[in-house]
């Protein structure tokens, strides 16, 4: 219990500190987003509106007020409003997420589908046909970029075969079998990297444990080798293998951005992109800071799922 | 040890070389444009054709080479200098130095990587100086993390800590010392950083915040290319291919040197071959529990195949105990492993046949051996600690045994497992089956290892140095419970070991392994007092000795198995060598009643 | 009104069905999907946000009079105006609803009229709007505008959307101004789509003839292609220049393109070489125009080697039209005249943002390098070079734009340096005598005295070079062959076709 207190301690340490340093580096980067704003109708604003509008969104005031506003917004789950129309930043990323959640989820199943049963595959047959065509598999899906795959994909299933649309997104519950094609492109783009590292950490651990003495020790109890590989080989493979994966998964949570781009998908990252483009700051700030907890909150879940596998982290 | 992956790093050399030397490569111009000849094909003067501007595709993917290489080198160099540097000293002065270098690093590793790149980029301004110092922020936790691992684990080193006890200066241990010793994991971090530049380059030009036109570079040119994909798709092919080809070699090249570091070396996976028929007219010696003949194991080796057992044959009865000594390396633990028929994956039984109860075992199918491995001949590991699964709980390991051959529920299973806990002496055994063997001392890890062995009441047990991992007084207890088991159940044990006076404690008889051969057997009583073969002598002289005379180790060491003498295997090391010792390898003959020598000067003595 | 960003998930659907289910529907559909080419930054009317946010502001709003498909000017609200004495003009109303069911009455134009003019506000049309000197509003359907000076061209003003009457009141920042347009704003998602649906009591009758009017952002050029060849998107705006041979060549659609848009190069005259014109007339010698169009644009334009007024206008005039040939040995010599014997360095600021500025920008790098100009590029994100733009903080960029309007009078945001600044044109950079030339252009009324002036705007423009004309481009719509009634307007007026949206059915 100790150990889960000081590890959630320090993870919300972790995100006042990112808070903090968002904060700080929006404000100091040059050019100030009241004028900005009131360029966007292409013309240079007139001094007096820049005055006021800084007024208006609290931007005079001395930086530690602001900051100590922000972060007591902040505890309040408030993230401020887009600077663009005012909307609530909270409400636009609890929309928006979802979207990239499952797309990181959908890459996530197919990679762990995939890369698990192929990474012990290969393990168990190394150095074997299946284990050399499926290292340069992988090897191939690592070195091409996504949004290369992702081109391709569009060009041949999309305007090519007319199979699916290119790119897009609709809700679920408007149509679920058109929401679920749209899907699939993107995330077999980002699930195909991730799968083949997936591929790679399974097979290494599953090569590392099989010759640990307690498999030996499983085998000679006679046991089938599918009885081995599950309960002795893959369950302890899987520790370091989850660790990865998870921090891998993380990555993700602002890492799909090209995908979003190429696929039309209406993300978190899109978002962001958006934002960063209409340097609507408090919304990136917003943005930053969501993505950055999650991270953090994902890294103390793995650590969690770390202890449920592991019996001896518990002890510590 | 594998092969140096000599192809990647080629490969890796080529394109840095090509990168390198693109000025005096009499190239065309990367960024001369020239209208008229836009999406021109290939030629003698453009061999890849010319880009949407009329540019010559060979030497903008060459010159993008140069930038994309520039910004991903000279990201993960300003990483790695930077990243050793708060490594190594977070590692070595720990504390303050440690929070302020190392624990600064989970800050970075809270924001993720592209969005990082993607908001500094925006900020700053595109270009490779931009570029630069962004994957570097990125690629530094991984440096520091790595860096200050090795340090953590160097220094406790013991010549380290001796170098610090001579007050050498903090700075020179850490330069001469430290840094050489983490060079491996450094240098595969170094190229993982890279491969992962070269693709974050192009994610970032791609998106037009990356090198800024008109200077080539991968990702701009796929993003141009994008544009003319349907008119000349072959603008869009070169730059991919360079990319993913570079990124190819760089982990190949990682996972080359990364398997080349790997102690376990690699094995090629093959169909397990099965043994030819038995000859006919070998017969079981009657009488015996385990009989083996001939046993020999090949393991396969990238510089050949070697035999670490060879022409082995053994016999022991019921309710006798057999010792099989030797020093490491000779062949005890894996002829052990033969006969229960989990040798590695890489070895494999190549003659031999071994009759279990009169039933020849070696021949049977697999799924026909398992039902007697771990029932009517079942086996006991050197160290218990790493031979119990760590993540499940005692309980459960024992039950999988029982249950994996008899046909009963859980619960029976769990009550039979209680009566086995109590049978190897464990107190409370109703606790320890909800125990994790990391809750359990040494002692009673090994307990439950026996309780696991005798769970279906086997015929033949093989120990495998049961006792090396446990203290002295838990070895006597050990000892004392194998003992009082094989009296009860009248089951026969073949006890490896290379500590004589436990063979002489607990075994009948007694059979010395050298370099993968038998070389004595007999009697233990007879054999001690009377060894009839040099090793024999000499192992019995550099055993401990209550009497007195200080212990003589051997001089010398073991053969390597693929470089064995073409004579007896002792010669190098035998203080009574004679020239027909090294011409012809010696027979193990019979020197008297149940005692036999692979010696030819045995009988002179 | 104050909408939800999105009102309902259903509605703010970013995809129709597969096109199989619309060809087994028995009657015509009536949902248009349109692929715009980014998400409109701004759906406020009075702003110049961009090509998409026009077309959709246009789905919703109205003012007094708009663009005819043929480019004439007709009444919207106003049914009829004329000139009233010398400086003013009468609009008559016609009777008009409010989306939200108020009466669109002379009030509420000269509320939307004062606004635009008000000192803190930030519409296009502020600095124009600055001419009027009152607002009558006799009754309710009649209002007259006084002038400050004679404007024979107040109609142009007041055509494009950027004067669209609003309802009094609901411009606050952060609300969305309701509008009388044809279609009602039902739901929009930030980023990805607006949906708006017919609303019903719009003052034309039968229009509008679709029901709804779905508009998806696609920023991606080859999706946004894909998108339509897929059928996934009825009707695309931008279509780029390197797929309208396919789109062409597809018998299931067709491409209606005109030449209204340009590229020029603006330059900063507050310091550095650009301060004089000579310098600024050899960068106009020196580049090879007919490269940009081949490359930037796929053939798919022209040169463009004067002031920018369309061939075929009244205004045109061939002599003056093609003054800026591609002369490096003239332009060597203007740099040496200006002190500048083996050239210098600057910057150029262009966007990668866009492929047909960055192109354009390493073509002029390359142009200029022949004269001796070492041309360093400077690309960042559309959104920053707007912004350098409009704060002078860069020497000379690469643009490109549009007149407001089809009559000269609309160059005068691209040439005329008293207005305050803006990326859109040349900072700080005014031209003696321009101001006044364009004001007399504004107020002559009879046409044979107007083309004088404006070949002397012309010619002014030529010698001093306030701009640097570089080419046209062709700017086009793409569909399916169902989609009727939509019309690109030509010209300058092309981002003005959403116009046609309400004339626009699906057969």
């Amino acid at each position: 219990m100790l150990w889960l207190a000081r590890r959630i301690g320090i993870s919300i340490c972790l995100v006042w500190i990112v808070a903090s340093i968002v904060f700080l580096a929006i404000r100091l980067i040059p050019g100030n987003p009241a004028e900005l704003l009131l360029s966007q109708g292409g013309v240079a604003p007139d001094p007096r509106a820049v005055t006021e509008l800084k007024r208006e969104l609290g931007l005079d005031r001395p930086l530690w007020t602001q900051y100590w506003a922000s972060m007591d917004d902040l505890l309040h789950g408030n993230l401020g409003n887009s600077l663009e129309d005012g909307t609530p930043v909270m409400s636009e990323v609890l929309f928006r997420l979802p979207r990239t959640l499952e797309l990181i989820f959908a890459a996530g199943l197919f990679a762990a589908l995939v890369g698990v049963p192929a990474g012990t595959l290969a393990a168990n047959r190394q150095g074997g046909l299946f284990d050399r065509f499926a290292g340069w598999l992988a090897g191939l899906a690592l070195a091409v970029p996504v949004f290369v795959t992702g081109t391709l994909l569009i060009l041949l299933f999309a305007v090519n075969l007319q199979w699916m649309p290119a790119g897009g997104y609709v809700p679920f519950l408007q149509n679920p079998l058109q929401h679920l094609v749209l899907l699939a492109m993107p995330a077999l783009t980002i699930g195909a990297g991730l799968a083949a590292a997936v591929f790679r950490m399974t097979r290494s651990a599953v090569l590392d444990v099989a010759r640990r003495d307690h498999v030996r020790a499983a085998r000679a109890k006679g046991l089938s080798p599918f009885r081995v590989l599950r309960r002795h080989v893959l369950r302890n493979a899987m520790l370091p293998v989850v660790t990865v994966f998870g921090l891998q998964l993380g990555a993700l949570l602002g890492g799909t951005v090209l995908v979003e781009y190429v696929f039309n998908w209406p993300g978190l990252s899109s978002l962001l992109v958006e934002a960063v483009n209409a340097r609507d700051y408090t919304e990136v700030q917003g943005i930053v800071l969501v993505i950055s907890v999650l991270f953090v909150a994902l890294n103390l879940l793995i650590d969690l799922i770390y202890a449920a596998l592991d019996p001896r982290v518990r002890l510590q | 040890m594998r092969r140096f992956p000599w192809l990647a790093a080629m490969a890796v050399c080529v394109i840095a070389l090509t990168a390198v030397l693109a000025p005096v490569l009499l190239l065309a111009s990367p960024v001369r444009i020239d209208i008229a000849h836009r999406l021109g094909g290939a030629s003698a003067a453009h061999p890849l054709g010319r880009d949407e501007l009329g540019r010559d595709e060979l030497s903008r993917l060459i010159w993008g080479a140069r930038s994309s290489l520039t910004v991903a080198f000279g990201a993960s160099l300003l990483a790695g200098v930077i990243g050793i540097g708060f490594g190594v000293l977070g590692g070595f002065f720990r504390g303050v130095v440690e929070l302020l270098t190392v624990r600064t690093m989970d800050i970075v590793l809270c924001f993720p990587p592209l969005l990082l790149a993607l908001l500094v980029v925006t900020v700053l301004g595109p270009g490779i100086g931009t570029l630069i110092p962004v994957l570097a922020l990125l690629f530094l936790p991984g440096f520091t993390r790595v860096a200050y691992a090795g340090v953590l684990a160097t220094r406790a080193l013991d010549y380290v800590e001796a170098v610090r006890v001579l007050g050498v200066h903090p700075t020179r241990i850490m330069l001469r010392t430290i840094l050489p010793n983490i060079g491996g994991p450094l240098f595969v971090q170094f190229s993982l950083a890279v491969a992962a530049g070269v693709i974050l380059e192009s994610g970032l030009s791609f998106l037009g915040l990356g090198v800024v036109p008109p200077t080539p570079s991968w990702g701009l040119m796929i993003g141009a290319a994008r544009a003319t994909m349907t008119q000349d798709p072959a603008l869009l092919l070169w730059p991919c291919l360079a990319l993913s080809g570079t990124v190819l070699s760089i982990n190949a090249l990682c996972d080359g040197l990364g398997e080349r570091a790997d102690p376990h070396g690699v094995v090629r996976w093959r169909r397990s071959g099965l043994l030819g028929a038995l000859l006919p007219g070998l017969a079981p010696p009657a009488g015996a529990v385990l009989a083996l003949a001939d046993l020999t194991v090949a393991i396969e080796t990238p510089s050949g195949t070697i035999h670490p057992v060879r022409e082995v044959s053994l016999s022991v009865g019921a309710g006798e105990t057999l010792a099989l000594v030797g020093e490491s390396g000779s062949g005890k633990t894996l002829t052990g492993l033969a006969l229960l028929g989990v040798l590695p994956d890489a070895a494999r039984v190549t003659t031999g046949a071994a009759w279990l109860e009169g039933r020849e075992i070696l021949r049977l199918d697999p799924a026909a051996r398992r039902t007697l491995t771990g029932s009517r001949l079942a086996m006991i590991f050197q160290d218990p600690t790493s031979s119990l699964n760590p993540l499940h709980r005692v309980g459960a390991q024992i039950v999988e045994a029982i249950r994996a051959h008899q046909r009963i529920g859980r619960r029976a299973a769990c009550i039979r497992a209680l009566s086995l806990l109590r049978k190897v002496g464990i107190a409370d055994p109703e606790q320890r089956l909800d125990a994790f063997p990391h809750e359990l001392s040494g002692g009673m890890r090994q307990r439950v290892m026996i309780a696991i062995a005798i769970a279906n009441e086997p015929r033949l047990i093989v120990a495998d140095e049961p006792t090396t991992a446990l203290d002295v007084t838990i070895q006597a207890q050990i000892l004392d419970l194998l003992a009082t088991l094989q009296r009860t159940s009248g089951l026969a044990m073949i006890f490896i070991t290379h500590s004589l006076p436990v063979v002489a404690e607990i075994a009948e008889r007694v059979a010395v392994m050298y370099a993968g051969e038998i070389v004595e057997e007999g009697a233990v009583a007879e054999v001690f007092a009377e060894p009839r073969h040099p090793y024999t002598s000499a192992l019995l002289a550099s055993a401990p000795d209550e009497g007195g005379s200080p212990p003589r180790p051997i001089p010398g060491t073991i053969p390597q198995p693929h470089a064995l003498p073409k004579g007896c295997a002792f010669t190098p090391r035998c203080p009574r060598v004679l020239a027909a010792c090294e011409a012809t390898h010696p027979p193990l003959l019979a020197i008297a009643a149940g005692h036999r020598s692979r010696c030819i000067r045995a009988t002179e003595a | 009104m104050v909408l939800s960003r999105r009102a309902v998930l259903s509605a703010g659907a970013a995809l129709p069905l597969l096109r199989a289910t619309r060809a087994r529907a028995a009657s015509p559909p009536e949902v248009l999907t349109f692929g715009l080419s980014s998400y409109p930054p701004n759906l406020h009317p009075w702003i110049n946000a961009g090509t998409a946010a026009g077309t959709v502001v246009l789905m919703h709003h109205r003012g007094l009079v708009s663009y005819a498909p043929d480019g004439t000017i007709q009444g919207e609200v106003a049914e009829h105006w004329e000139s009233d004495g010398h400086t003013g003009w009468v609009f008559h109303l016609r009777p008009a609803l409010f989306h939200n069911g108020a009466a669109v009455d002379s009030a509420a134009v000269k509320w939307s009229f004062e606004q635009i003019a008000a000192p803190n506000s930030t519409a296009y049309m502020r600095a124009q709007f600055q001419g009027i000197e009152r607002i009558e509003t006799p009754d309710a359907k009649t209002m007259r505008v006084i002038m400050k000076q004679p404007t024979a061209t107040f109609p142009d003003w007041l055509a494009p959307f950027y004067a669209s009457i609003v309802v009094p009141g609901t411009t606050a920042r952060g609300k969305l101004p309701v509008g009388c347009g044809p279609f009602v704003l039902k739901s929009y998602e930030r980023g990805v789509s607006v949906t708006g649906s017919a609303f019903p009591k719009y003052y034309k009758p039968g229009l509008p003839k679709l029901k709804e009017i779905r508009f998806i952002a696609y920023p991606d050029e080859n999706l946004r292609v894909a998108a339509l060849q897929a059928g996934n998107v009825d009707l695309i705006e931008y279509v780029p220049w390197q797929s309208m041979t396919a789109i062409e060549a597809n018998p299931k659609l067709k491409m209606q393109s005109t030449f209204g848009p340009f590229m020029y190069l603006t330059f900063n005259a507050r310091s550095g070489p650009f301060k004089d014109p000579r310098v600024r007339q050899a960068v106009a010698f020196a580049v090879k125009r007919e490269d940009i169009v081949k490359s930037a644009f796929y053939g798919r334009g022209a040169p463009l080697r004067g002031v920018p007024i369309p061939k075929g206008t009244p205004f045109y005039d061939a002599k003056l039209a093609d003054f800026w040939t591609y002369d490096p040995a003239r332009a060597k010599k203007l740099l040496a005249e200006a002190g500048f014997p083996s050239g210098f360095s600057a910057t150029l600021l262009s966007t990668a943002q866009y492929g047909m500025h960055k192109i354009t920008a390493e073509v002029v790098q390359q142009d200029l390098a022949a004269i001796g100009i070492t041309v360093r590029l400077n690309l960042p994100d559309w959104a920053t070079r707007v912004a350098l733009g409009n704060r002078g903080q860069y020497e000379f960029a690469v643009m490109g734009s549009a007149a407001e309007s089809n009559d000269p009078d609309g160059l005068t945001p691209l040439l005329d340096g008293r207005l305050s600044a803006s990326y859109e044109r040349s900072y700080d950079l005014v031209v003696p005598g321009l101001h006044r030339l364009l004001a007399e252009g504004r107020a002559e009324f009879n046409a044979a005295k107007r083309k004088a002036i404006y070949d002397k705007v012309q010619e002014l423009v030529l010698k001093d070079t306030p701009i640097a004309g570089l080419c046209w481009r062709s700017q086009a719509y793409a569909m399916q062959k169902m989609v009727e009634g939509f019309q690109n307007l030509p010209g300058a007026l092309t981002f003005y076709s959403g116009y046609t949206l309400e004339d626009t059915s699906l057969a």
